[in-house]
This record gives structure tokens, sequence and C-alpha cells, in this order.
């Protein structure tokens, strides 16, 4: 029972990390259609912007809870601002082209990233300060750490913050009407372009924070950690109905603890296989994903 | 128009002889090239037999697929394992790793084309995944290490080893993969590929299986992976997963989108660029794939249809097949008067006609969404050789109708008899193939091909050749296939537009487009032809033609079941009209009967007390006149 606990626990952890980076491509499906393969590695740019900006910080003496908020919103404004200058140059003028050349272009998007961030950091593993520690309480023989406190807290909040933000304000219906139905949209005094950039500046904010908090909580990053996690997040945010965003959270967490619990009964190995056959296995039964609704395709 | 076709014939010739040369130069390359040249030919080479593959499942069929190396890898894993474990030839060992791959197809493909396109990309990425992985943690896979000593094939005693021989071998390959790809292509599959990724309903409701269409595209695509995964294996003798990995299925999906969907020319210029630019770049050091990426980037950005896109396909009748269909037809005119109508129908239908037999027994038809009621149990008949229109204020469920009746959408209570049978809910093109055509409110034709192939959509699942012989092009199915063109650019003429046979779809004004939805729908040779507003937005003129021929239609041994909101037309042409309102039907019986019936008059204008008298008297006399 308590291995099962403990897996359960993990689970949520990774599930953060999964939900988070979901957000991002559910966002952006749910206005522009795009499956934005560029989005698992602006969550790696967004971590190693917290490394540069931490690092900087740690050599001018800052008090180390000031040197992490910064660090945060460093990262958070940098990838941000990189996430809207890709969506400006790179997917804006093809929105009325066909849609696979989209695709391919955000895969080139994500190559250049990739290899951009090799070329200014290496190929090696880069190594966040060691700052969060096992201290933490245990609850039915199950040790959870404050830092995993503090990751599920902080991924639980900013999703509840979208969730309000994209149902509760003006700016939040404006983008719902922009998700249904573009030009009618563009018709009611929408600024299309712009909203479009929001989206993509939370998408990639939000990807920031969970790069951050993984260098901090696995002290290890490189440039290829995208890749894998965001792939993983792709499928949550497709297990949990793309485009909805309570969706991808649930689908976020339900990957992780997958994860936890393929690896933690099987074979981490296998891990891949666990994701991708569940996810098949759902689509099969309910096409639309867990809480998809019918989006009409465009033609 | 002669001298046009001529032309163009001309400049194919011109660039079947530019493919040919540039052909015969890759083949003779091994002769004066260095060996790294020829190393990098061969893996443009693998690359180009992949990307024309894939350009099957993402150019001909518009379907994405993110994890094409999978096929690829069954094909090489296939190959080395018969070869290693069980000592079968390379030779021997290439209808398995075929036949797998295109079993894997039918895998991928079954459970997953009920899905939306998009979530075929992460299906057909976790499909990619699962089996590199697979490969990766089996034992008899050889695990990450993959499998050594594959025996390099040999032909006639000559043990193909060689850089240049295994090029050679790697080009034979190529051409037959080139030659099935564009046979492929022009066949009915490449045409039914092509109204899929048009208008995927539309393709459905004139006839096209479109599952098994879609289903046809991924196995067709694995078969050709397949090949080139054992082409792969005895090329470098040993295998490992890291051949196979997503990032390999996006460097061929990458080839089709740069290149050109669909475009063969195109796809091939893509494995050219892909596979040999990093290896230009190579002075970039550890620039080359960042180089690579903002060159990808940019050339999305300036060319969204890539370097090469395709063009348009067979736009028109061939000179001969047109000759035909002109010599049939002065046949005809001096036969007697009838005779054009029914030679082009279906012979059987004339008697049913004659026979006035019941075509359609509508009982008790409802159909709900959710807690509406949009048919509430209604029942009619239609009889052979009738017009009959369906009329009712909107919301009245007559298009619903319609969709029963097609299959589109299922009832949820009653039956429909089909010439004595009980009609199936099955998928739309089914009763397409019995006998049931269908035209749409809104039109929906195929855009991007020309009113001739629209038409030949509609008359594919009436061809007899083998599909076989239609890619080999023997004697008969190539004298069907001019027959069919025949007939199909006869359908045109009936509608009254054969000579804008060449024209994009798109491109025809708004009647035309009209008329065309009705010559496809005709091209199936119903028994029952159902016409969702066919005179909306018609100005007088056109609608009074469009009566004319729907009578036409009728004299051709076709039933007409017409929704119409233009009285002038129903009333003109109809011999029994239907009258719906709110889901159930008020009214049935001929014209005049209808214009006199006082429920009727109440449906469309209301009862005298919600309105005041005079204005519903003006109603009425604008609804009729």
């Amino acid at each position: 029972m308590s291995t099962f606990l403990q897996f359960v626990v993990e689970g949520l952890t990774i599930g953060s990390f999964y939900a988070l980076v979901a957000l991002g491509y559910t966002m952006v499906y749910g206005i522009i259609r795009l499956i934005n393969f560029a989005h698992g590695d602006l969550f790696m740019v967004g971590a190693f912007v917290g490394w540069t900006a931490l690092g900087t910080l740690a050599a001018a003496r800052l008090p180390l809870a000031l040197a992490l908020v910064v660090a945060f919103a460093a990262s958070m404004l940098a990838t941000g601002a990189l996430g809207v200058a890709i969506a400006r140059v790179a997917y804006q003028p093809l929105l009325r082209a066909p849609r696979l050349s989209i695709l391919i272009t955000a895969l080139g998007i994500s190559l250049l990233l990739e290899n951009g961030v090799l070329i200014a950091y290496g190929a090696g593993f880069r190594t966040y300060p060691h700052l969060l520690t096992q201290t933490g309480f245990d609850v039915l023989q199950v040790h959870i750490t404050f830092a995993q406190v503090g990751i599920v807290a902080a991924s639980f909040a900013l999703m509840l913050g979208l969730y309000l933000f994209v149902h509760h304000t003006f700016i939040g219906t404006a983008m719902r009407a922009l998700a249904i139905d573009q030009d009618a949209a563009r018709l009611m005094g929408i600024d299309v372009e712009r909203l479009i950039q929001l989206t993509f500046f939370i998408g990639s904010a939000l990807a920031a924070v969970a790069g951050v908090m993984e260098g901090l909580f696995y002290t290890q990053i490189n440039f290829f950690m995208g890749f894998v996690l965001g792939l993983r997040a792709f499928t949550a945010a497709v297990l949990g109905g793309i485009g909805n965003i309570p969706g991808a959270m649930v689908g976020g967490f339900l990957i992780g603890l997958l994860e936890a619990f393929g690896a933690g009964y099987v074979s981490s190995q296998w891990t891949d296989v666990f994701v991708f056959g569940v996810l098949i296995a759902v689509l099969v039964v309910k096409p639309t994903g867990l809480f998809g609704e019918r989006v009409v395709e465009r033609m | 128009m002669r001298a046009q076709a001529s032309r163009a014939s001309g400049r194919t010739q011109t660039s079947w002889l530019v493919a040919i040369v540039l052909l015969a130069a890759a083949i003779a390359l091994p002769a004066f090239a260095s060996g790294y040249v020829v190393d990098v030919g061969l893996t443009i080479i693998t690359y180009a037999i992949l990307g024309l593959g894939l350009n099957i499942v993402v150019g001909y069929a518009g379907l994405l697929d993110l994890g094409y190396a999978a096929f690829f890898a069954i094909g090489a894993y296939t190959t080395a394992l018969l070869e290693t474990l069980l000592h079968f030839s390379f030779w021997a060992t290439l209808p398995f790793s075929i036949v797998f791959a295109g079993a894997s197809g039918v895998v991928i493909g079954y459970p997953t084309l009920r899905l939306r396109s998009d979530y075929l990309a992460i299906v057909t990425l976790g499909f990619g995944e699962i089996t590199r992985i697979v490969a990766t943690n089996l034992d008899i896979t050889g695990g990450p290490n993959g499998i050594y000593g594959i025996e390099p094939p040999s032909l006639f005693g000559f043990e193909i080893s060689s850089p240049h021989a295994v090029y050679e071998l790697g080009m034979a390959f190529f051409i037959v993969v080139l030659l099935f790809a564009v046979r492929l292509g022009r066949s009915r599959l490449g045409r039914a590929w092509t109204s899929i990724r048009e208008d995927e309903a539309a393709a459905e409701a004139v006839g096209v299986a479109t599952l098994r269409v879609k289903m046809l595209a991924y196995v067709m695509g694995a078969l050709i992976g397949g090949l080139a995964g054992s082409l792969f294996a005895a090329r470098f003798g040993t295998i490992d997963p890291t051949a196979f990995t997503y990032l390999q299925s996006v460097t061929i999906l990458i080839i089709v989108v740069m290149g050109g969907r669909g475009s063969i020319p195109g796809v091939i210029l893509g494995a050219v660029i892909v596979a040999g630019l990093p290896e230009l770049l190579r002075f970039l050091n550890l620039w080359r794939i960042f180089g690579f990426a903002v060159a990808l980037v940019a050339l999305m950005l300036l060319r969204p249809q890539g370097l090469w896109p395709a063009r348009i396909r067979r736009a028109a009748p061939r000179p001969e097949e047109e000759k035909r269909a002109h010599e049939a037809e002065a046949a005809e005119a001096q036969g007697k008067e009838s005779a054009p109508a029914v030679a082009i129908a279906d012979s059987g239908a004339i008697d049913a006609v004659a026979a006035r037999e019941t075509l359609m027994q509508v009982s008790n038809l409802e159909r709900r969404f959710g807690g509406v009621r949009a048919i509430g149990g209604i029942s009619f008949e239609v009889r052979s050789g009738e017009i009959l229109a369906l009329i009712g204020p909107n919301g009245a469920g007559k298009t619903t109708v319609f969709n029963c009746l097609t299959g589109v959408i299922r009832p949820t209570g009653g039956q429909i008899r089909w010439r004595g049978e009980p009609l199936g809910a099955g998928a739309p093109h089914r009763n397409v193939h019995r006998g049931i055509a269908r035209t749409f409110q809104g039109i929906r034709l195929f855009n991007h091909m020309s009113a001739f192939e629209n038409v030949l959509i509609g008359m594919d699942h009436r061809l007899h050749t083998p599909f076989v012989a239609e890619l080999v092009g023997t004697r008969a199915a190539r004298s069907e296939a001019a027959e069919h063109a025949a007939l199909g650019q006869r359908w045109l003429d009936l509608v009254g537009i054969g000579a804008r046979a060449s024209e994009y779809a798109s491109d025809l004004p708004y009647g035309d487009q009209r008329r065309l939805e009705i010559a496809r729908a005709l091209a199936s040779q119903p028994r029952l032809l159902l016409l969702d507003e066919p005179a909306a937005g018609m100005n007088p003129t056109e609608k009074h033609a469009l009566m004319a021929q729907i009578r036409r239609i009728r004299d051709l041994g076709v039933t007409v079941l017409l929704i119409e909101h233009d009285m002038a037309l129903v009333m003109g042409v109809s011999d029994r009209i239907i009258v719906m309102d709110h889901g159930e039907i008020i009214a049935e019986g001929a014209p005049a009967q209808i214009q006199n019936d006082p429920v009727v008059i109440d449906a469309y204008l209301g009862t005298a007390e919600e309105d005041d008298g005079p204005d519903a008297t003006d109603g009425e006399k604008s609804l009729w006149s």
C-alpha cells in the first residue's frame, strides 16, 4: 500500500510538469489548430534561462528567495517573448496556408531551438544549485517532500488562475470566441493577431515555470530535455481532449501517474509503450479524448 | 482546345525525356563519382523511396503520419531476423517484409481512421515509438545493439556487397517504387484519395468507401516503407533501433512536405535536399543542423506548398475518348429520340419505371437529437419514375430525412425498405452502390479536381477491372478506363457543362457547380436521386432550365426526390408533394391538392388569428406565384 501511495505522490509530481506544458499545447491548438511541436523546446529554453539567471544572481550575491523569484520571472518573460516572436515570425504568416506547412515549420523551429541551445550551452548537462532538500513529512508511511508539495501546489495554482482567466475575464472570453470561429471573432472587433500572441505568451510562460521547476527539482538540464517531456505533455493534452484546459490538466496528471506506476511496477523502459498504449485505447473508445468536445474541423 | 491538348502532351513528353535522362545519370553515377558521393547517393535513394511511400499517405490521401519509421523498422527487422535466424536469402525475405509492413498498416489504420486528423498525428507517433521501444527492449531483436551479420544479397551467384552494387540495387528498388507510386496516383484509388483529401463527407456520399480507402493509403505506404527497410538492412549488414526514431519519421515527413505533397518530382527533390544538404553544410560543423533548421523554416515561409507543388492531375478526357463519346452520341442521334437517355441509364431502371414499383418504403421513421425530435415517426413511399417533392418550413426536418435515407445519420426508430429489402444502417457509400445518390444543400464539390474528375469519382465504384490490372495497365483495363472516361464526358454533356470538363470545380460559376453536382450524382447511375435545394441561389432562367433538367433525369429512368423552397419550381415539376412541419407529415398529394390545403397554408403562414388577414393573403399570393 505504501509503495502504491509513493507512486501516486511521484506520479502527481511528474504530472505537474506534464500538465503545465500540456496547457501550452492545448491553448495553441485551441485557437489556431496547430500542434506546436516547438513547445517542448520552449520548456527547455525556460530551464536554461532560469539556470543562467540563477547563476548570474548568485554571483551578484542576491538573497536566495529574491534570486528565485527573479529567476522565475526572467524565465517566464524571456520564454514568453520567445514564444510570441516564434508565433509572429514563423506561424502567423502561415495561418492560411495548408496545415501541414505550418506543422513542418513548427518541427523546424523545434530543431532550431534545440540546436541553438546546443551551440550556446554545449551538449553536456548543466547543473542547477541543489536548493531543494529531501526534508518533508510522512503520511501513511509515505515520504512527501516539501519540494513535491510546492511543485504540485504551484502548478495547481497556475492552472486555476489560467482557468479563471479564460472563463471569467473579457480577454479570456475573446480567446474562447477566437477558438470557435476566428473570422467571426475578427468581425466582432477582436484583435485576433494580438490575442494569438497573448496565447503564445501565456503558454510559453507556463512552460518556462515548468522548466525552472524541473531544473530545481532534478537539478540536471540539457538541450534535449524538452523532447521526451514535450511528447508526453502533448499526449496528455490529447488524452484530456485537445483544446480543453481542464482536460490538459487531468491528462497531465494521468500521464504522470501512468509513468510512475509503469516504472514502479514494470520497468521504466516501457513507459512510453504504456503511455501511448493507453492513449490509443482511450481514443479508440472515445475519439475526442476524455473531456474533448466535438470540434468542427477547419476545411 | 485540341491544340492546347497537344501542347500539353508535348510538354509531358519533354518532362518524361528529362526524367529518363536524369534517371540514367543516376544509374550511371558510380561510374564517374567518388565512393563518398555514391554513399550519399544511396542515402538519398533510400530517403526518396521512403518519401514516395509516405507521400501516398500524406500527399495523396492527406492523412498525417508521424510514425512512418515504424514500417521502415518492420521491413528492416523482418529481413534481418529471417536472414540471421532462419537463413532465408535476402530475396526470400522481401515478400515477408512487405506483407508484415502492410499488415501493420492495417493494424495502425483500422482503429485510428475514425479519428480526427490531428489525433491521427499523435496515434501514429505513438505507434512509431511503441515499435521502436519494443525493438529496443526485446531479446530477439538484439535490444539496443540490434542485429549483426546480415548477409549481403546475391544475384546469380554474384554477391551484392560492394558499394557500387548496393547502390544499383537501391536504384532498382527506387525505380520499382517510382513506377508503383506513379501508377497508383493515376489509378481510381489515387482519385479516391484526392477526393477524400478535398471533402471526405462528399466522397462518402458519392460512393467512395472512405474508411477502406484511407486504410489502403496506410497499407500502400507501409508496403514501400517495408521494402525500404529491407534495402537498409542489406546495405549496412547491421541494424539497430536508433535508425527508426521519431526523428527519422519527422525527417521523412519533411522530405514530403518540403518537396511538395503529392508531387513525385517534389518528393525526390526533397530527398536530395534533406539527405544531401546536411552533407554540403558539413563545413558549418556544430551549426550544421541549426542551418538546416533555419533553411527549413525559411523555405516553408516562402513556399508553403513545397518546392515543387503537385500539378493538376488528369484534367480532361483524352482526345480519343472524347471522340468516342461524340461517336456514340452521333450514332444515337440517328436512332429514336429517347435513345441517348436510354443508352446511359441502367436498363433495369427503365423497366422498373414502367412497372411503377415501390422503390422506397419509409415507415414510422424517427430521429431524435437529444431531446429534440427532428423527425417524429413519418411514413411515405417513393414510387419508381415519379418526381416527389418534400417541402416544409425551415427546420421541418427535411434534410434530416435525406440524411437518414442516405445513411449519413442513423434513424432512432422506424424502418426504410429499399426495393423490398430493409436498408441497413451502413456507411453512406453502400447506399450509393445500392442506387441512392444525392446532392448537397450547400455545394460540396471536390474543388481542386477538374469537373471531369469530379464525375469520375461518382462512377468509380462501377469499374470492374481488378486493381492490379489497372496498375499494370492491361489492355482490358485501358479499354474499360476509356469507356469510363467517355461516359463521364457524356454525363457532363447531359447537364450542359461538357465544354468545361477540364476546369477546376471551384472555378466554375455557381450555376455550373450545381449542375456538376447533379452530374456527379447521376454518374453513379442511381435509381433514386435526392436533390437538396437544387434551385437555391439560381435566377429565374436557371430555375427554368433546372426544371427541364429534372424532367430529363426522370426520363432517364431515375426517380427524383426533391427538397426545395421555390414553390414555382416544386409545383411545376413534381408529380406528388409531401409537406412536413415540426418533423411530421402534414399533407401529401398532387400539387393542385397541396396548393389549396388549409393545413399547409397555416404551416407556412401561420393561422389567421396570429396574422392579420390581408397580410396572410398577400403572403399566399407570393408563395404560390
